[in-house]
């Protein structure tokens, strides 16, 4: 169940992202009527044509996605999906001819544009209109419809009512705008706005940050830690106390216990420093190697430990099949 | 014969020594400069030895167009520089300081967190001085972003605002990494009282484990919300810490902070000093651009130390004060500030150990540099 369950998600993850990437493009450009001022095809004729604008910040590809001037007929013109320069780059445009022919090429149509008609940039699943340009009926020869950028942060796109001189392969509206650095240097030549405002911005974050952590973590801390003084760590005859006590020490030997008060016998000022030690480095981790540094560090400090190594280390021998010298002797040809 | 010389002839063209002119000789100089202070004085040995070697490799005169140069197309120097100039190795980086990095100092003594802040000066002093020289914004912010005394910022901020000056500022920037006991040493005396330095700040209480969970998703999601733009490198950076403290990705952690960072600083400093190739290296601009990184360092350890002297008006209690030596490890490189604020407070008393409570700001700088780099970018980029 789980596994369909991850399925259906991620299937339905995939349908989502592939609507969403080619939802990104728009008919950016008509040119319905092209005078003989108009640019050619590749054929040498001047047709009508189209351009398609990439809004997104990934490439999109339009392949397998339809054109169409009739609302009845959505697949009316495919794109065919076989061609990699289907592939529109960021923010980038696409001239689309309406030849009339799409066996002329992948960026042909097979419809003609004329004032008065609409058309239509259509899903690959050939339902849905993704956008639309509509081109009204009295509009002049050799001039274009186009949609400008009302927006260029949100890249929101309206139609121009106003005929305007084609600008194929342009992305329109804001292709001459200055560079976010050059409208720095405009308004703030000297740099004192964007610093005062950069360095607010900085301490206001790590402030946040900081208050967040003296609120949440750092108060009640201190409070906790100055009402348990007594009881984190004490020492009642003889016997070193902890309150939630995850590790103790019980006859120099080490137990870890859980939610419970264990008592440790300590005769000597260094067992405390021993079990204060056992007591961070078990808040720090759960590990077992820090606990066998406890006992050692309690064992050396109340004397335990019942001989002194010399400081020779012996290595005994074991025997085996590799050390034997019976065994490894090679035998010598006989005479 | 004549055949026999003119090969050898051809040959000769071919040589580094017929190709060679006074820049690469210098240019090889400084690589072995670098080299030799990484080994003699084991100053940032990790990154001084591959940036000194790329600065060698990328300055051995060359006949062009043998596909073999870091700025040609497609040879192999110029496929591992794409993840400098693309951006791609500093997040990974922060993805292994984030898994080395312990926050428990920051965490146990919040309020060090705004000297992290303070220290960030060094880089809108640069910034505002660099448009005084007339720098371009785009080209000031990231020279300004040398004061942040971490190199793999400067190198995703100056990838993203300036391509052209980045060799200059990566290499300002790790050159004056490794020289901070030299820079800040003198500034932290000239600043600071004799009473100042002994002060001994409290133990930093214990920090629990839930509480280094939460900071690297809390710290994440403050940071990136208000700074989008530097996601990739406070993503990566808190990402690696939560794969730390959260101790069920051990293996993760372990790879990101150990093999991981290993591959790409070498990737990172062979590359990065291979891009200051002579032609494109000696000029006006980087030596205009190596002042500007000095003096974003002296500001920000300044500002640093200043603002825990100006936090200590305000704290009534004595045994709270903060040591002013502290201050100049806002600065995030990390541990090397940290530790000059050990070594100046123990040379005036050898019982303060100033280590953890520096380790403090020296994280926070770390974050701190990564949100004004993402400032910078939005505004910039």
């Amino acid at each position: 169940m789980r596994k369909f369950l991850t399925t259906v998600l991620v299937l339905a993850a995939a349908v989502n992202l592939r609507a969403q990437n080619v939802s990104d493009l728009i008919i950016n450009e008509a040119v319905a009527q092209p005078d003989s001022t108009g640019i050619l095809d590749d054929y040498g004729r001047r047709s009508g044509w189209i351009e398609l604008y990439n809004k997104s910040t990934g490439t999109v590809n339009f392949g397998g996605c339809y054109l169409t001037d009739d609302r009845n007929n959505l697949r009316k013109s495919l794109i065919p999906k076989s061609d990699l320069r289907t592939k529109l780059g960021p923010r980038q445009v696409v001239l689309i001819w309406c030849s009339g022919h799409s066996a002329d090429g992948t960026f042909y149509a097979n419809f003609t544009l004329a004032p008065g008609k609409t058309v239509y940039l259509v899903s690959n699943d050939g339902r849905t209109i993704i956008d639309s340009l509509a081109i009204p009926a009295d509009f002049p020869r050799n001039l274009a419809i186009i949609k400008q950028a009302t927006d260029i942060r949100e890249q929101t796109f309206e139609p121009i009512d106003i005929p305007v001189s084609p600008s194929p392969r342009m992305v329109n509206g804001f292709q001459g705008s200055a560079t976010k650095s050059e409208l720095i240097k405009e308004q703030d030549p000297h740099g004192w706005i964007l610093t005062v405002v950069s360095v607010s911005v900085v301490f206001s974050a790590l402030a946040l940050l900081w208050f967040l952590f003296w609120l949440l973590f750092d108060r009640p801390a201190r409070k906790k830690a100055a009402g348990d003084a007594s009881t984190t760590l004490s020492m009642t005859d003889g016997k070193l106390s902890m309150t939630d006590g995850k590790l103790s020490m019980t006859d120099g030997k080490l137990s870890m216990t859980k939610g419970k008060r264990t008592v440790i016998p300590s005769e000597a000022e260094e067992s405390q420093v021993a079990a204060a030690i056992a007591l961070a480095l078990d808040m720090e981790t759960d590990g077992d190697t820090y606990a066998a540094i406890a006992t050692a560090v309690h064992l050396y400090m109340n004397d335990c430990i019942h001989d002194m190594e010399p400081g020779i280390v012996t290595l005994r021998r074991s025997e085996s099949a590799w050390n034997n010298k019976a065994l490894n002797f090679r035998k010598l040809p006989g005479r | 014969m004549e055949h026999i010389f003119e090969s050898l002839t051809q040959f000769w063209e071919y040589t580094g020594f017929a190709n060679c002119s006074w820049q690469n000789v210098v240019m090889i100089a400084i690589g072995l400069v670098f080299i030799t202070l990484a080994i003699v004085k084991e100053w940032e040995p990790m990154l001084l030895v591959p940036i000194g070697f790329g600065m060698i490799v990328g300055n051995i005169p060359m006949f062009p167009g043998l596909n073999i140069g870091i700025y040609e197309d497609g040879s192999v120097l110029n496929i591992l520089y794409q993840g400098v100039k693309q951006g791609w190795y500093p997040p990974l980086i922060f993805l292994g300081i984030g898994a080395m990095t312990d926050f428990s100092a920051l965490i146990s003594q919040p309020r060090l967190i705004l000297i992290g802040a303070a220290a960030q000066m060094g880089i809108f002093g640069a910034y505002l001085l660099a448009l005084l020289l007339g720098f371009a914004p785009n080209e000031a912010g990231a020279i300004g972003i040398i004061g942040g005394a971490d190199g793999p910022t400067a190198i995703f901020l100056s990838s993203k605002l300036a391509p052209d000056l980045m060799g200059a500022i990566a290499v300002s920037a790790y050159s004056y990494m490794a020289l901070v006991p030299v820079i800040q040493k003198p500034i932290m005396l000239l600043l600071t009282t004799k009473k100042e330095r002994l002060i001994h700040m409290p133990t930093p209480r214990v920090v629990s484990k839930k509480e280094k969970i939460i900071f690297p998703i809390v710290g994440f999601l403050i940071t990136a919300f208000i700074v989008p733009s530097g996601l990739p490198l406070l993503g990566m950076l808190f990402f690696g810490n939560l794969l730390k403290e959260s101790g069920v990705t051990k293996r993760l952690a372990n790879t990101a902070s150990g093999p991981l960072i290993d591959v790409v600083t070498t990737l990172i400093g062979l590359t990065v000093g291979a891009s200051t190739q002579a032609d494109k290296f000696i000029s006006v601009k980087s030596v205009l651009i190596f002042g500007l990184g000095l003096l974003s360092f002296v500001i920000a350890t300044t500002c640093g130390v200043l603002f825990v002297k100006l936090m200590n008006l305000f704290i009534t209690n004595p045994a709270k004060k903060i040591n002013p030596l502290i201050g100049n490890a806002g600065v995030s490189a990390v541990p090397d500030s940290a530790r000059v604020s050990e070594t100046v407070g123990r040379e005036i008393d050898p019982t303060n150990h100033l280590l953890m409570h520096a380790m403090g700001p020296n994280v926070a700088g770390v974050i701190g540099s990564a949100v004004a780099a993402g400032i910078l970018l939005s505004f910039l980029g």
